[in-house]
Protein backbone atom coordinates (compact mmCIF):
# COMPACT_ATOMS: atom_id res chain seq x y z
CA UNK A 1 0.00 0.00 0.00
CA UNK A 2 1.34 3.57 -0.57
CA UNK A 3 1.93 6.19 1.89
CA UNK A 4 0.96 9.23 0.92
CA UNK A 5 4.02 10.38 2.05
CA UNK A 6 6.07 7.89 0.09
CA UNK A 7 8.26 8.73 -2.98
CA UNK A 8 8.12 6.77 -6.13
CA UNK A 9 8.25 3.48 -6.03
CA UNK A 10 11.63 2.62 -8.19
CA UNK A 11 13.97 4.61 -10.40
CA UNK A 12 11.76 4.61 -13.48
CA UNK A 13 8.86 5.55 -11.53
CA UNK A 14 10.84 8.33 -10.12
CA UNK A 15 12.02 9.60 -13.92
CA UNK A 16 8.62 9.17 -15.75
CA UNK A 17 7.17 10.98 -12.31
CA UNK A 18 10.22 14.14 -12.77
CA UNK A 19 9.62 14.29 -16.71
CA UNK A 20 6.13 14.62 -16.12
CA UNK A 21 6.67 16.84 -13.21
CA UNK A 22 8.85 19.38 -15.15
CA UNK A 23 7.01 18.93 -18.20
CA UNK A 24 3.66 19.71 -16.30
CA UNK A 25 5.75 22.97 -15.07
CA UNK A 26 6.73 23.64 -18.16
CA UNK A 27 3.87 23.14 -19.95
CA UNK A 28 1.53 25.55 -17.30
CA UNK A 29 4.25 27.98 -17.66
CA UNK A 30 3.71 28.35 -21.62
CA UNK A 31 -0.26 28.60 -20.72
CA UNK A 32 0.51 31.25 -18.50
CA UNK A 33 2.65 33.26 -20.96
CA UNK A 34 -0.27 33.33 -23.41
CA UNK A 35 -2.70 33.76 -21.19
CA UNK A 36 -0.79 36.99 -19.78
CA UNK A 37 -1.61 39.69 -22.41
CA UNK A 38 -5.67 38.86 -21.54
CA UNK A 39 -5.31 38.10 -17.66
CA UNK A 40 -3.98 39.61 -14.98
CA UNK A 41 -0.70 37.58 -13.89
CA UNK A 42 -1.00 37.39 -10.58
CA UNK A 43 -4.11 35.51 -10.82
CA UNK A 44 -2.79 33.03 -13.33
CA UNK A 45 -0.67 31.93 -10.70
CA UNK A 46 -3.33 29.59 -9.54
CA UNK A 47 -2.81 27.39 -13.06
CA UNK A 48 -0.08 25.59 -11.18
CA UNK A 49 -2.03 24.16 -9.39
CA UNK A 50 -2.89 21.73 -12.78
CA UNK A 51 0.27 20.46 -12.52
CA UNK A 52 0.65 19.54 -8.76
CA UNK A 53 -2.65 18.20 -8.92
CA UNK A 54 -1.97 15.16 -11.12
CA UNK A 55 1.34 15.08 -9.66
CA UNK A 56 0.28 14.55 -6.53
CA UNK A 57 -2.42 11.75 -7.17
CA UNK A 58 0.26 9.85 -9.54
CA UNK A 59 3.48 9.93 -7.58
CA UNK A 60 2.27 11.42 -4.19
CA UNK A 61 3.41 14.20 -1.74
CA UNK A 62 7.30 14.34 -2.53
CA UNK A 63 7.21 14.96 -6.10
CA UNK A 64 4.13 17.18 -5.31
CA UNK A 65 5.73 18.94 -2.93
CA UNK A 66 8.87 19.34 -5.54
CA UNK A 67 6.80 20.90 -8.31
CA UNK A 68 4.72 23.02 -5.98
CA UNK A 69 8.42 24.43 -4.93
CA UNK A 70 9.53 24.29 -8.87
CA UNK A 71 6.01 26.22 -9.67
CA UNK A 72 6.69 29.02 -7.28
CA UNK A 73 10.25 29.33 -8.61
CA UNK A 74 8.89 29.44 -12.20
CA UNK A 75 5.81 31.86 -11.38
CA UNK A 76 8.49 34.15 -9.31
CA UNK A 77 11.23 34.34 -12.13
CA UNK A 78 9.14 34.58 -15.04
CA UNK A 79 6.11 36.33 -14.52
CA UNK A 80 6.03 38.11 -11.29
CA UNK A 81 7.79 41.81 -11.92
CA UNK A 82 9.84 42.63 -11.67
CA UNK A 83 10.77 39.15 -14.17
CA UNK A 84 14.13 37.77 -14.29
CA UNK A 85 15.00 37.99 -10.07
CA UNK A 86 13.68 35.81 -7.54
CA UNK A 87 11.68 37.84 -4.95
CA UNK A 88 11.23 35.72 -2.13
CA UNK A 89 10.18 38.24 0.28
CA UNK A 90 7.34 39.72 -1.79
CA UNK A 91 4.29 38.59 0.23
CA UNK A 92 1.96 37.18 -2.48
CA UNK A 93 4.67 34.72 -3.93
CA UNK A 94 4.89 33.08 -0.57
CA UNK A 95 0.66 33.26 -1.04
CA UNK A 96 0.94 31.43 -3.77
CA UNK A 97 3.72 28.67 -2.55
CA UNK A 98 1.16 28.30 0.32
CA UNK A 99 -1.68 27.71 -1.78
CA UNK A 100 0.64 25.02 -4.07
CA UNK A 101 2.02 23.63 -0.50
CA UNK A 102 -1.36 22.78 0.72
CA UNK A 103 -3.32 21.58 -2.44
CA UNK A 104 -0.26 19.17 -2.80
CA UNK A 105 -1.05 17.18 0.74
CA UNK A 106 -4.73 17.53 0.52
CA UNK A 107 -4.81 16.03 -2.66
CA UNK A 108 -2.14 13.47 -2.19
CA UNK A 109 -4.05 12.69 1.12
CA UNK A 110 -7.04 11.90 -0.77
CA UNK A 111 -5.48 10.06 -3.62
CA UNK A 112 -3.71 7.84 -0.85
CA UNK A 113 -6.75 7.18 0.78
CA UNK A 114 -8.80 6.46 -2.21
CA UNK A 115 -6.08 4.12 -3.22
CA UNK A 116 -5.92 2.45 0.07
CA UNK A 117 -9.74 1.71 -0.20
CA UNK A 118 -9.71 0.42 -3.36
CA UNK A 119 -6.73 -1.74 -2.14
CA UNK A 120 -9.04 -2.60 1.00
CA UNK A 121 -11.79 -3.45 -1.06
CA UNK A 122 -10.51 -5.21 -3.11
CA UNK A 123 -8.40 -7.32 -0.58
CA UNK A 124 -11.78 -7.91 1.04
CA UNK A 125 -13.23 -9.32 -2.22
CA UNK A 126 -9.90 -11.70 -2.67
CA UNK A 127 -10.61 -13.04 1.04
CA UNK A 128 -14.25 -13.67 0.29
CA UNK A 129 -13.61 -15.89 -2.71
CA UNK A 130 -10.75 -17.17 -0.64
CA UNK A 131 -13.41 -17.81 2.03
CA UNK A 132 -16.20 -19.13 -0.14
CA UNK A 133 -13.69 -22.00 -2.21
CA UNK A 134 -12.62 -23.22 1.65
CA UNK A 135 -15.80 -23.25 2.63
CA UNK A 136 -17.10 -25.63 -0.27
CA UNK A 137 -13.98 -27.58 0.27
CA UNK A 138 -15.00 -27.99 3.85
CA UNK A 139 -18.95 -28.58 2.44
CA UNK A 140 -17.20 -31.46 0.49
CA UNK A 141 -15.39 -33.06 3.27
CA UNK A 142 -17.86 -33.34 5.62
CA UNK A 143 -20.28 -34.59 2.68
CA UNK A 144 -18.09 -37.01 2.68
CA UNK A 145 -17.93 -37.51 6.20
CA UNK A 146 -21.23 -37.76 7.04
CA UNK A 147 -21.49 -40.05 4.06
CA UNK A 148 -18.84 -42.23 5.47
CA UNK A 149 -20.61 -42.06 8.98
CA UNK A 150 -23.72 -43.31 7.66
CA UNK A 151 -22.17 -45.69 5.93
CA UNK A 152 -20.09 -46.99 8.85
CA UNK A 153 -23.53 -46.55 11.02
CA UNK A 154 -25.76 -48.76 8.36
CA UNK A 155 -23.00 -51.24 8.24
CA UNK A 156 -21.86 -51.32 12.16
CA UNK A 157 -26.07 -51.98 12.95
CA UNK A 158 -26.60 -53.70 9.82
CA UNK A 159 -24.01 -56.16 10.32
CA UNK A 160 -24.63 -56.59 13.98
CA UNK A 161 -28.40 -57.23 14.28
CA UNK A 162 -28.08 -59.98 12.21
CA UNK A 163 -24.90 -61.40 13.76
CA UNK A 164 -26.56 -60.46 17.27
CA UNK A 165 -29.05 -63.15 16.31
CA UNK A 166 -26.51 -65.95 14.89
CA UNK A 167 -24.89 -66.17 18.15
CA UNK A 168 -28.00 -66.12 20.56
CA UNK A 169 -29.01 -68.52 18.01
CA UNK A 170 -26.13 -70.83 17.92
CA UNK A 171 -24.42 -70.21 21.89
CA UNK A 172 -28.49 -71.63 22.50
CA UNK A 173 -27.40 -74.73 20.46
CA UNK A 174 -24.37 -75.32 21.66
CA UNK A 175 -25.23 -74.97 25.40
CA UNK A 176 -25.62 -77.25 27.50
CA UNK A 177 -27.66 -75.68 30.45
CA UNK A 178 -30.37 -75.41 27.81
CA UNK A 179 -32.50 -78.40 27.00
CA UNK A 180 -34.34 -78.13 23.72
CA UNK A 181 -36.75 -80.01 21.85
CA UNK A 182 -36.62 -80.92 17.97
CA UNK A 183 -38.53 -78.14 17.04
CA UNK A 184 -36.65 -75.64 19.05
CA UNK A 185 -33.71 -77.27 17.39
CA UNK A 186 -35.36 -76.89 13.55
CA UNK A 187 -36.39 -72.94 15.23
CA UNK A 188 -32.70 -71.87 16.10
CA UNK A 189 -31.11 -73.60 12.70
CA UNK A 190 -33.68 -71.47 10.96
CA UNK A 191 -33.14 -68.23 12.51
CA UNK A 192 -29.10 -68.65 11.57
CA UNK A 193 -30.27 -69.69 7.97
CA UNK A 194 -32.58 -66.70 7.78
CA UNK A 195 -30.08 -64.21 9.66
CA UNK A 196 -27.29 -65.43 7.89
CA UNK A 197 -28.90 -64.37 4.18
CA UNK A 198 -29.82 -61.35 5.36
CA UNK A 199 -25.75 -60.57 6.00
CA UNK A 200 -25.09 -62.12 2.62
CA UNK A 201 -27.68 -59.85 1.32
CA UNK A 202 -26.24 -57.01 2.75
CA UNK A 203 -22.67 -57.41 1.83
CA UNK A 204 -24.36 -58.15 -1.94
CA UNK A 205 -25.72 -54.88 -1.76
CA UNK A 206 -22.38 -53.05 -0.47
CA UNK A 207 -21.02 -54.23 -3.34
CA UNK A 208 -22.67 -53.50 -5.80
CA UNK A 209 -23.55 -49.77 -4.74
CA UNK A 210 -19.65 -49.40 -4.64
CA UNK A 211 -19.62 -50.95 -8.67
CA UNK A 212 -22.49 -48.61 -9.24
CA UNK A 213 -20.48 -45.65 -7.94
CA UNK A 214 -17.18 -47.02 -9.58
CA UNK A 215 -19.37 -47.02 -12.79
CA UNK A 216 -17.84 -50.28 -13.17
CA UNK A 217 -21.44 -51.94 -14.06
CA UNK A 218 -21.94 -52.93 -17.90
CA UNK A 219 -25.39 -54.35 -18.78
CA UNK A 220 -25.53 -57.13 -20.70
CA UNK A 221 -29.08 -56.75 -22.76
CA UNK A 222 -31.34 -59.39 -24.06
CA UNK A 223 -34.77 -59.84 -25.05
CA UNK A 224 -36.72 -60.83 -22.08
CA UNK A 225 -40.73 -60.49 -21.46
CA UNK A 226 -41.96 -58.89 -18.11
CA UNK A 227 -43.27 -62.04 -16.84
CA UNK A 228 -40.18 -63.47 -16.76
CA UNK A 229 -38.95 -60.89 -14.82
CA UNK A 230 -41.09 -60.90 -11.72
CA UNK A 231 -41.08 -64.37 -12.00
CA UNK A 232 -37.13 -64.17 -11.50
CA UNK A 233 -37.53 -61.63 -8.96
CA UNK A 234 -40.57 -63.77 -6.97
CA UNK A 235 -38.05 -66.48 -7.16
CA UNK A 236 -35.03 -64.46 -4.88
CA UNK A 237 -37.78 -63.11 -2.45
CA UNK A 238 -38.60 -66.67 -1.73
CA UNK A 239 -40.89 -67.38 0.61
CA UNK A 240 -41.58 -63.68 1.41
CA UNK A 241 -42.42 -63.12 -2.51
CA UNK A 242 -45.95 -64.96 -1.40
CA UNK A 243 -47.22 -61.62 0.29
CA UNK A 244 -46.75 -59.91 -3.19
CA UNK A 245 -49.85 -59.69 -5.44
CA UNK A 246 -49.04 -59.62 -8.94
CA UNK A 247 -51.51 -58.56 -12.27
CA UNK A 248 -50.16 -58.90 -15.36
CA UNK A 249 -51.00 -57.29 -18.69
CA UNK A 250 -50.99 -59.29 -21.43
CA UNK A 251 -50.33 -56.30 -23.58
CA UNK A 252 -46.77 -55.54 -22.29
CA UNK A 253 -44.42 -56.37 -24.83
CA UNK A 254 -41.15 -57.54 -24.42
CA UNK A 255 -38.33 -55.78 -23.12
CA UNK A 256 -34.66 -55.17 -23.91
CA UNK A 257 -32.48 -55.70 -20.32
CA UNK A 258 -30.03 -57.17 -18.23
CA UNK A 259 -32.36 -59.98 -16.27
CA UNK A 260 -29.56 -59.97 -13.56
CA UNK A 261 -29.60 -56.29 -12.76
CA UNK A 262 -33.31 -55.63 -13.62
CA UNK A 263 -33.85 -57.94 -11.33
CA UNK A 264 -31.76 -56.50 -8.33
CA UNK A 265 -34.30 -53.54 -9.01
CA UNK A 266 -37.08 -55.71 -8.58
CA UNK A 267 -36.09 -57.50 -5.89
CA UNK A 268 -34.79 -54.12 -3.64
CA UNK A 269 -38.24 -52.27 -4.62
CA UNK A 270 -40.45 -55.52 -3.47
CA UNK A 271 -38.34 -55.82 -0.72
CA UNK A 272 -38.52 -52.34 0.66
CA UNK A 273 -42.05 -52.52 -0.15
CA UNK A 274 -42.34 -55.84 2.26
CA UNK A 275 -40.05 -54.05 4.82
CA UNK A 276 -42.52 -51.28 5.54
CA UNK A 277 -46.13 -53.64 5.37
CA UNK A 278 -47.19 -55.74 7.05
CA UNK A 279 -50.10 -57.05 4.36
CA UNK A 280 -49.90 -57.55 0.95
CA UNK A 281 -47.15 -55.68 -1.58
CA UNK A 282 -48.89 -55.10 -4.82
CA UNK A 283 -46.92 -55.22 -8.27
CA UNK A 284 -49.10 -54.39 -11.13
CA UNK A 285 -47.63 -54.09 -14.60
CA UNK A 286 -48.53 -51.89 -17.16
CA UNK A 287 -48.61 -51.24 -20.86
CA UNK A 288 -47.69 -47.72 -21.65
CA UNK A 289 -46.95 -46.76 -25.37
CA UNK A 290 -43.01 -47.00 -25.68
CA UNK A 291 -42.74 -48.30 -21.99
CA UNK A 292 -43.47 -51.20 -19.57
CA UNK A 293 -44.66 -49.28 -16.09
CA UNK A 294 -44.52 -51.54 -13.36
CA UNK A 295 -46.05 -50.33 -10.44
CA UNK A 296 -45.18 -51.22 -6.66
CA UNK A 297 -47.42 -50.22 -4.28
CA UNK A 298 -47.71 -51.20 -0.20
CA UNK A 299 -49.84 -49.62 2.56
CA UNK A 300 -46.99 -48.78 5.14
CA UNK A 301 -46.32 -45.48 6.34
CA UNK A 302 -45.10 -44.22 2.81
CA UNK A 303 -42.31 -41.90 1.58
CA UNK A 304 -41.28 -38.25 3.04
CA UNK A 305 -39.24 -37.22 0.33
CA UNK A 306 -39.52 -38.44 -3.01
CA UNK A 307 -36.03 -37.34 -3.86
CA UNK A 308 -33.83 -38.34 -0.86
CA UNK A 309 -35.51 -41.99 -0.73
CA UNK A 310 -33.01 -42.77 -3.40
CA UNK A 311 -30.00 -41.62 -1.52
CA UNK A 312 -27.63 -43.91 -0.28
CA UNK A 313 -27.55 -44.60 3.77
CA UNK A 314 -31.38 -42.69 4.10
CA UNK A 315 -32.89 -44.93 5.57
CA UNK A 316 -36.45 -44.42 7.38
CA UNK A 317 -35.53 -45.73 10.55
CA UNK A 318 -32.89 -46.95 12.80
CA UNK A 319 -34.22 -50.67 12.41
CA UNK A 320 -35.09 -50.33 8.53
CA UNK A 321 -32.32 -51.66 7.30
CA UNK A 322 -29.34 -49.69 5.93
CA UNK A 323 -30.77 -47.19 3.17
CA UNK A 324 -29.17 -49.27 0.58
CA UNK A 325 -31.97 -51.04 -1.69
CA UNK A 326 -33.35 -48.26 -3.29
CA UNK A 327 -30.11 -46.49 -4.25
CA UNK A 328 -28.62 -49.70 -5.94
CA UNK A 329 -32.07 -50.08 -7.41
CA UNK A 330 -32.11 -46.82 -8.96
CA UNK A 331 -28.61 -47.24 -10.05
CA UNK A 332 -29.45 -50.34 -11.99
CA UNK A 333 -32.44 -49.38 -13.62
CA UNK A 334 -30.48 -46.52 -15.29
CA UNK A 335 -27.53 -48.32 -16.11
CA UNK A 336 -30.28 -50.08 -18.24
CA UNK A 337 -32.22 -47.05 -19.95
CA UNK A 338 -34.68 -47.80 -17.30
CA UNK A 339 -36.43 -45.27 -14.89
CA UNK A 340 -37.52 -45.47 -11.19
CA UNK A 341 -39.11 -42.74 -8.85
CA UNK A 342 -41.61 -42.64 -6.02
CA UNK A 343 -45.00 -41.15 -7.13
CA UNK A 344 -46.94 -39.36 -4.76
CA UNK A 345 -49.58 -41.29 -3.00
CA UNK A 346 -52.25 -40.57 -0.16
CA UNK A 347 -51.55 -43.72 1.59
CA UNK A 348 -48.41 -45.70 1.61
CA UNK A 349 -45.82 -45.86 -0.93
CA UNK A 350 -45.75 -45.72 -4.68
CA UNK A 351 -42.77 -46.93 -6.43
CA UNK A 352 -42.69 -46.95 -10.45
CA UNK A 353 -40.22 -48.51 -12.63
CA UNK A 354 -40.25 -47.53 -16.22
CA UNK A 355 -38.97 -50.14 -18.54
CA UNK A 356 -38.46 -49.04 -22.27
CA UNK A 357 -40.03 -51.29 -24.81
CA UNK A 358 -37.02 -53.12 -26.63
CA UNK A 359 -36.58 -51.67 -30.23
CA UNK A 360 -36.11 -54.80 -32.19
CA UNK A 361 -38.69 -57.25 -32.86
CA UNK A 362 -38.96 -60.07 -30.69
CA UNK A 363 -38.35 -63.13 -31.76
CA UNK A 364 -41.79 -65.45 -31.77
CA UNK A 365 -40.91 -68.90 -30.62
CA UNK B 1 -41.92 -70.63 37.14
CA UNK B 2 -39.38 -67.99 36.46
CA UNK B 3 -40.94 -65.74 33.64
CA UNK B 4 -38.93 -62.89 31.53
CA UNK B 5 -39.66 -60.67 29.26
CA UNK B 6 -37.72 -60.40 26.56
CA UNK B 7 -38.05 -56.74 24.47
CA UNK B 8 -36.46 -56.68 20.88
CA UNK B 9 -37.91 -55.36 17.41
CA UNK B 10 -35.73 -57.83 15.64
CA UNK B 11 -38.20 -60.85 15.10
CA UNK B 12 -35.36 -63.21 14.59
CA UNK B 13 -32.82 -62.46 18.02
CA UNK B 14 -36.52 -62.47 20.02
CA UNK B 15 -37.08 -65.97 18.52
CA UNK B 16 -33.42 -67.01 19.58
CA UNK B 17 -33.85 -65.39 22.72
CA UNK B 18 -37.11 -67.10 23.75
CA UNK B 19 -35.99 -70.30 22.05
CA UNK B 20 -32.71 -70.49 24.27
CA UNK B 21 -34.55 -69.35 27.45
CA UNK B 22 -37.27 -71.46 27.45
CA UNK B 23 -34.70 -74.18 27.19
CA UNK B 24 -33.19 -73.25 29.93
CA UNK B 25 -36.51 -73.64 31.76
CA UNK B 26 -37.37 -69.85 32.11
CA UNK B 27 -41.19 -69.10 31.01
CA UNK B 28 -40.68 -66.13 28.03
CA UNK B 29 -43.09 -63.61 27.22
CA UNK B 30 -41.95 -61.09 24.68
CA UNK B 31 -42.18 -57.58 22.93
CA UNK B 32 -41.27 -55.80 20.28
CA UNK B 33 -42.00 -51.96 21.53
CA UNK B 34 -41.76 -49.80 24.31
CA UNK B 35 -45.33 -49.52 23.84
CA UNK B 36 -45.89 -53.35 24.02
CA UNK B 37 -43.13 -53.99 26.71
CA UNK B 38 -44.49 -51.57 29.70
CA UNK B 39 -48.00 -53.16 28.79
CA UNK B 40 -46.97 -56.63 29.00
CA UNK B 41 -44.85 -56.07 32.45
CA UNK B 42 -48.22 -54.41 33.75
CA UNK B 43 -50.10 -56.63 32.79
CA UNK B 44 -48.12 -59.69 33.91
CA UNK B 45 -45.06 -58.50 35.76
CA UNK B 46 -42.56 -60.45 34.89
CA UNK B 47 -39.08 -61.81 37.48
CA UNK B 48 -36.80 -59.95 34.98
CA UNK B 49 -36.75 -58.28 31.95
CA UNK B 50 -34.29 -57.98 29.03
CA UNK B 51 -34.52 -54.63 27.29
CA UNK B 52 -32.99 -53.85 24.24
CA UNK B 53 -31.72 -50.08 24.30
CA UNK B 54 -32.90 -49.44 20.78
CA UNK B 55 -36.68 -49.58 20.47
CA UNK B 56 -38.96 -48.61 17.39
CA UNK B 57 -40.99 -46.21 19.40
CA UNK B 58 -39.15 -45.25 22.17
CA UNK B 59 -35.81 -45.29 24.13
CA UNK B 60 -34.64 -48.56 26.00
CA UNK B 61 -33.76 -46.23 28.50
CA UNK B 62 -36.82 -44.48 28.89
CA UNK B 63 -38.50 -47.74 29.13
CA UNK B 64 -36.64 -49.00 32.17
CA UNK B 65 -36.67 -45.78 33.71
CA UNK B 66 -41.22 -46.09 33.64
CA UNK B 67 -40.09 -50.03 35.07
CA UNK B 68 -38.01 -48.56 37.44
CA UNK B 69 -40.62 -46.30 38.72
CA UNK B 70 -42.81 -49.37 40.12
CA UNK B 71 -41.23 -52.17 40.26
CA UNK B 72 -37.72 -53.68 41.37
CA UNK B 73 -37.67 -56.48 38.62
CA UNK B 74 -34.12 -56.44 37.29
CA UNK B 75 -33.78 -55.38 34.38
CA UNK B 76 -30.86 -56.55 31.75
CA UNK B 77 -30.05 -54.23 28.69
CA UNK B 78 -28.75 -55.47 25.38
CA UNK B 79 -26.59 -52.69 23.86
CA UNK B 80 -24.34 -52.33 21.02
CA UNK B 81 -20.41 -51.46 21.65
CA UNK B 82 -19.58 -48.14 21.72
CA UNK B 83 -22.98 -46.97 23.18
CA UNK B 84 -20.82 -46.06 26.63
CA UNK B 85 -23.43 -43.28 27.46
CA UNK B 86 -26.07 -45.28 26.22
CA UNK B 87 -25.15 -47.90 28.51
CA UNK B 88 -24.90 -45.54 31.65
CA UNK B 89 -28.14 -43.48 30.91
CA UNK B 90 -29.85 -46.64 31.04
CA UNK B 91 -27.94 -47.89 34.39
CA UNK B 92 -28.31 -44.58 35.72
CA UNK B 93 -32.48 -44.96 34.64
CA UNK B 94 -32.79 -48.28 36.77
CA UNK B 95 -31.25 -51.19 34.53
CA UNK B 96 -28.82 -53.51 36.74
CA UNK B 97 -26.98 -54.75 34.04
CA UNK B 98 -26.02 -54.95 30.34
CA UNK B 99 -24.77 -57.42 27.41
CA UNK B 100 -23.12 -56.14 24.18
CA UNK B 101 -24.35 -57.05 21.22
CA UNK B 102 -23.26 -60.01 19.61
CA UNK B 103 -23.71 -61.85 22.80
CA UNK B 104 -23.61 -65.34 23.76
CA UNK B 105 -26.27 -67.14 25.52
CA UNK B 106 -24.32 -68.23 28.10
CA UNK B 107 -23.68 -65.13 29.27
CA UNK B 108 -27.17 -63.89 29.49
CA UNK B 109 -27.81 -66.71 31.49
CA UNK B 110 -25.60 -65.84 33.71
CA UNK B 111 -25.94 -61.81 34.06
CA UNK B 112 -29.68 -62.92 34.69
CA UNK B 113 -29.11 -66.07 37.03
CA UNK B 114 -26.45 -63.30 38.73
CA UNK B 115 -29.61 -60.60 38.63
CA UNK B 116 -32.59 -63.00 39.80
CA UNK B 117 -30.17 -63.80 42.76
CA UNK B 118 -29.56 -60.69 43.73
CA UNK B 119 -33.40 -59.88 43.31
CA UNK B 120 -33.95 -62.12 46.20
CA UNK B 121 -33.56 -60.45 49.91
CA UNK B 122 -31.00 -61.86 52.31
CA UNK B 123 -31.08 -60.63 55.53
CA UNK B 124 -27.88 -62.71 56.40
CA UNK B 125 -25.62 -60.92 58.97
CA UNK B 126 -22.48 -62.33 57.17
CA UNK B 127 -21.43 -62.16 52.97
CA UNK B 128 -19.21 -64.47 52.04
CA UNK B 129 -18.23 -64.45 48.37
CA UNK B 130 -15.14 -66.09 47.56
CA UNK B 131 -12.38 -65.75 50.31
CA UNK B 132 -14.11 -62.53 51.03
CA UNK B 133 -16.04 -62.31 53.99
CA UNK B 134 -17.67 -59.27 55.86
CA UNK B 135 -19.52 -59.11 58.88
CA UNK B 136 -22.20 -56.47 58.50
CA UNK B 137 -22.96 -56.27 61.86
CA UNK B 138 -19.67 -56.62 63.74
CA UNK B 139 -17.89 -53.99 60.81
CA UNK B 140 -15.53 -56.49 60.41
CA UNK B 141 -13.81 -57.93 56.77
CA UNK B 142 -11.46 -60.68 56.57
CA UNK B 143 -10.09 -62.56 53.03
CA UNK B 144 -9.06 -65.75 52.82
CA UNK B 145 -9.60 -65.94 57.26
CA UNK B 146 -6.89 -63.08 57.53
CA UNK B 147 -8.82 -59.58 58.97
CA UNK B 148 -8.44 -56.60 56.83
CA UNK B 149 -8.15 -53.15 58.12
CA UNK B 150 -10.56 -50.78 56.11
CA UNK B 151 -10.73 -46.87 56.39
CA UNK B 152 -14.25 -45.93 56.77
CA UNK B 153 -14.81 -45.31 52.91
CA UNK B 154 -12.90 -48.13 51.94
CA UNK B 155 -15.87 -50.17 54.01
CA UNK B 156 -18.68 -48.48 52.43
CA UNK B 157 -17.05 -48.46 49.17
CA UNK B 158 -16.30 -52.72 49.79
CA UNK B 159 -19.99 -53.15 51.24
CA UNK B 160 -22.08 -51.29 48.82
CA UNK B 161 -20.32 -53.54 46.01
CA UNK B 162 -20.46 -56.67 47.88
CA UNK B 163 -24.09 -56.01 48.35
CA UNK B 164 -24.88 -55.68 44.80
CA UNK B 165 -22.51 -58.92 43.60
CA UNK B 166 -22.41 -59.41 40.15
CA UNK B 167 -24.24 -55.99 39.39
CA UNK B 168 -22.26 -53.29 37.38
CA UNK B 169 -22.39 -50.22 39.64
CA UNK B 170 -22.02 -47.13 37.76
CA UNK B 171 -19.39 -44.51 38.96
CA UNK B 172 -22.00 -42.52 39.36
CA UNK B 173 -24.39 -44.05 41.60
CA UNK B 174 -21.39 -45.19 44.19
CA UNK B 175 -19.99 -41.58 44.07
CA UNK B 176 -23.67 -41.03 45.02
CA UNK B 177 -24.05 -44.15 47.67
CA UNK B 178 -20.81 -44.01 49.48
CA UNK B 179 -19.48 -39.82 49.19
CA UNK B 180 -22.75 -38.47 48.68
CA UNK B 181 -24.59 -36.41 45.49
CA UNK B 182 -22.03 -33.73 46.14
CA UNK B 183 -19.15 -36.26 44.57
CA UNK B 184 -21.09 -37.66 42.31
CA UNK B 185 -18.84 -36.35 39.66
CA UNK B 186 -15.71 -37.21 40.90
CA UNK B 187 -14.80 -40.23 39.93
CA UNK B 188 -10.57 -39.61 40.46
CA UNK B 189 -11.87 -40.39 43.97
CA UNK B 190 -13.50 -43.84 43.37
CA UNK B 191 -10.11 -44.82 41.10
CA UNK B 192 -8.25 -43.81 43.89
CA UNK B 193 -10.30 -45.68 46.96
CA UNK B 194 -10.75 -49.01 44.56
CA UNK B 195 -6.77 -49.08 43.80
CA UNK B 196 -6.35 -48.94 47.65
CA UNK B 197 -9.51 -51.74 48.23
CA UNK B 198 -7.20 -53.98 45.79
CA UNK B 199 -4.55 -53.73 47.41
CA UNK B 200 -5.74 -55.19 50.50
CA UNK B 201 -7.79 -57.35 49.50
CA UNK B 202 -6.70 -58.93 45.68
CA UNK B 203 -4.20 -61.68 45.77
CA UNK B 204 -2.70 -59.91 42.85
CA UNK B 205 -3.85 -55.93 42.67
CA UNK B 206 -2.88 -55.82 39.17
CA UNK B 207 -4.74 -58.74 37.79
CA UNK B 208 -8.09 -58.14 40.27
CA UNK B 209 -10.51 -61.11 40.21
CA UNK B 210 -13.23 -59.83 42.72
CA UNK B 211 -13.21 -55.86 42.06
CA UNK B 212 -13.35 -55.89 38.17
CA UNK B 213 -13.19 -52.40 36.24
CA UNK B 214 -15.93 -51.98 33.46
CA UNK B 215 -14.14 -49.41 31.54
CA UNK B 216 -15.80 -46.08 31.31
CA UNK B 217 -19.08 -47.34 33.05
CA UNK B 218 -17.73 -48.53 36.25
CA UNK B 219 -17.12 -51.38 38.73
CA UNK B 220 -18.59 -54.99 39.50
CA UNK B 221 -17.76 -57.37 42.61
CA UNK B 222 -17.88 -61.11 41.47
CA UNK B 223 -16.74 -63.97 42.89
CA UNK B 224 -14.29 -65.34 41.06
CA UNK B 225 -15.34 -69.02 41.55
CA UNK B 226 -18.33 -68.50 40.22
CA UNK B 227 -17.95 -66.11 37.66
CA UNK B 228 -15.60 -68.38 35.84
Amino acid sequence: MKSPLRGPANVTEGLVGFLASAGAVVLVSAAIAVLDRWIPVLSLGVLYILAVMPVAVLWGLALASAVSVASMLAFNWFFLPPTHTFQLRDGANWAVLAVYLATAVVVSALAARARRRAELAEAREREAAARAAAELEAEALRRSDSLKTALLHAVSHDLRSPLTAIVAAASGLANPQVSLDEVDRRELVETIRIEAERLDRLVGNLLDLSRLRAGAVVPHPELWTVDDLVSRALDELGSRGDRVAVTFDEDAPPVEVDAAQLERVLVNLLDNALKFSDRSVELRVEADGDAVLLHVTDDGPGVADRDLVFEPFHSAGERRGAGLGLAIARGFAEANGARVWAEPSERGAHFVLELPVAARAPVVA
Amino acid sequence: MTRILVVDDEPQILRALQTSLRGAGYEVDTATTGEQALTAAAVRPPDAVILDLVLPDRRGTDVARELRAWSAMPIIVLSVVGDEADKVAALDAGADDYVTKPFGVDELLARLRAALRRAEPSGEPVLEIGDLRIDFDAHAVAFDGRSVQLTPHEYALLTLLARNEGKLMTHQAILREVWGRAYADESHYLHVYVSQLRRKLEPDPARPRYILTEPGVGYRLVDPLRAS
